[in-house]
């Protein structure tokens, strides 16, 4: 039993490359690439009208950028009273990605910034587009996607901070491969 | 002559409407800032409400835009945000009875939405109308 599990570990390590050592299986467990989120105020606010986006996936600089205007949001009115847009800035500031180097996808998307820039959307991040410009924009602008935004739509454990491979299944079309 | 029989059904049916006691006093400061701005003033309205929810404006993103936009014209069913396609809860307390129970967060929505829609925030008496209307609409 124990030499079958340990025999998929390995098929698994070929299949899936890099992904096996990024969010592979360390000790039974899967380590996130991005740290979840482990705040229920930030849930409730932020993952109100989308998917709670992990702190981890941008810079101190960005969420700070972000947070001074709330007002004015993406063209929609996200506003939050003082204290509690306090209470946010500080889990962000604390849990982004600059401070996260130990997470290996917050480390490639803060290294992907270049200094002068700060980018208040991931999805205007030098590393994120890197990773996604293959995808034809049929399955991006279908209505089960609309947007890269929607993280969640693809990315199937992306609340766990998991984006390998191995977790992807674009709607409509299925498991990605990348060759 | 049904009209006539319907119609005092109508109005009792806007005042038993059971708010908890935050709400309550919500309620009471909106009628009281109401009657400040407007001395005609005489109780929130169903249908000034219903008009607030279901009437198109060009909102903040300067497209056409109304409350049902993302609420739907049934409150007792879900909805979708237009602009990030996720799925909201219904708005209608009937359907969903923690809507209507935290101030803050009426507070919060409402001055979100109206700015949204309206590109302004709203007035008490909108507010209160508007209220009346998604409380008691079937
Ligand atoms: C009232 C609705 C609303 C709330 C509340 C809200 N957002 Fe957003 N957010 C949006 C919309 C709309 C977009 C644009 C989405 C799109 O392009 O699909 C967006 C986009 C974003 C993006 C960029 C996504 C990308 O990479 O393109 C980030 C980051 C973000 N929001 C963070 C937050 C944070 C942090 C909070 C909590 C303080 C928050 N949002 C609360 C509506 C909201
Ligand atoms: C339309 C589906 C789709 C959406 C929406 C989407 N992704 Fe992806 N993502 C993919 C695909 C497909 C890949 C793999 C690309 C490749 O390897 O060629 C990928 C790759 C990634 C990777 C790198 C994973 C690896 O194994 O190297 C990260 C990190 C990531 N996405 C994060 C996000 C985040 C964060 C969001 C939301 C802001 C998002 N993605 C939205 C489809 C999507
Ligand atoms: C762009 C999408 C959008 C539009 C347009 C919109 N709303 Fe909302 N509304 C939301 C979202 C998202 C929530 C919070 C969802 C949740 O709590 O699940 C919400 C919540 C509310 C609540 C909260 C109730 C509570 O108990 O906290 C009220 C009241 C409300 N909306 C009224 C309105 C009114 C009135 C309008 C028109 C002026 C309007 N909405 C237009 C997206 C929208």
């Amino acid at each position: 039993m124990k030499k079958i599990f340990v025999l998929l570990l390995v098929a698994g390590s070929l299949v899936y490359g890099d992904g096996w050592f990024e969010e592979g299986f360390s000790f039974g467990a899967k380590k996130a690439g991005v740290k979840p989120v482990d705040n229920k105020l930030y849930i409730e606010e932020c993952g109100s009208c989308h998917f709670a986006y992990q702190p981890g996936l941008l810079p101190e600089r960005s969420w700070k950028k972000l947070m001074a205007n709330l007002e004015d949001h993406f063209q929609t009115d996200a506003s939050l009273e003082e204290q509690d847009r306090k209470t946010l800035l500080a889990y962000l500031i604390k849990n982004s990605a600059d401070k996260a180097h130990q997470y290996k996808r917050s480390k490639k998307i803060d290294r992907s910034i270049p200094s002068s820039q700060t980018p208040i959307a991931i999805t205007q991040t030098p590393y994120f587009k890197h990773e996604h410009y293959e995808i034809p924009k049929r399955f991006i602008i279908q209505k089960e996607v609309r947007s890269l935004a929607n993280c969640a739509a693809c990315h199937t454990k992306a609340d766990k901070g998991l984006y390998s491979e191995s977790f992807i299944a674009i709607p409509n079309y299925g498991r990605w491969d990348d060759d | 002559m049904k009209q006539f029989i319907l119609a005092p059904l109508l109005v009792n049916a806007l005042f038993a409407f059971d708010f908890n006691p935050q709400m309550q006093k919500y309620m009471q400061q909106l009628t009281q800032e109401a009657k400040k701005q407007n001395s005609n003033f005489s109780g929130f309205s169903y249908s000034r409400g219903e008009q607030i929810f279901t009437s198109k404006h060009i909102g903040k993103k300067g497209k056409m835009i109304t409350c049902t936009s993302c609420h739907g014209d049934d409150l007792t069913q879900n909805g979708k945000n237009i602009s990030t396609g996720k799925v909201i809860e219904p708005l209608s307390p009937s359907a969903n009875p923690k809507r209507f129970t935290k101030v803050k967060s009426v507070k919060k929505w409402l001055r979100r939405n109206f700015r949204d829609v309206y590109t302004r925030t709203g007035t008490a008496q909108e507010k209160g109308d508007v209220i009346t209307y998604i409380v008691n609409k079937k």
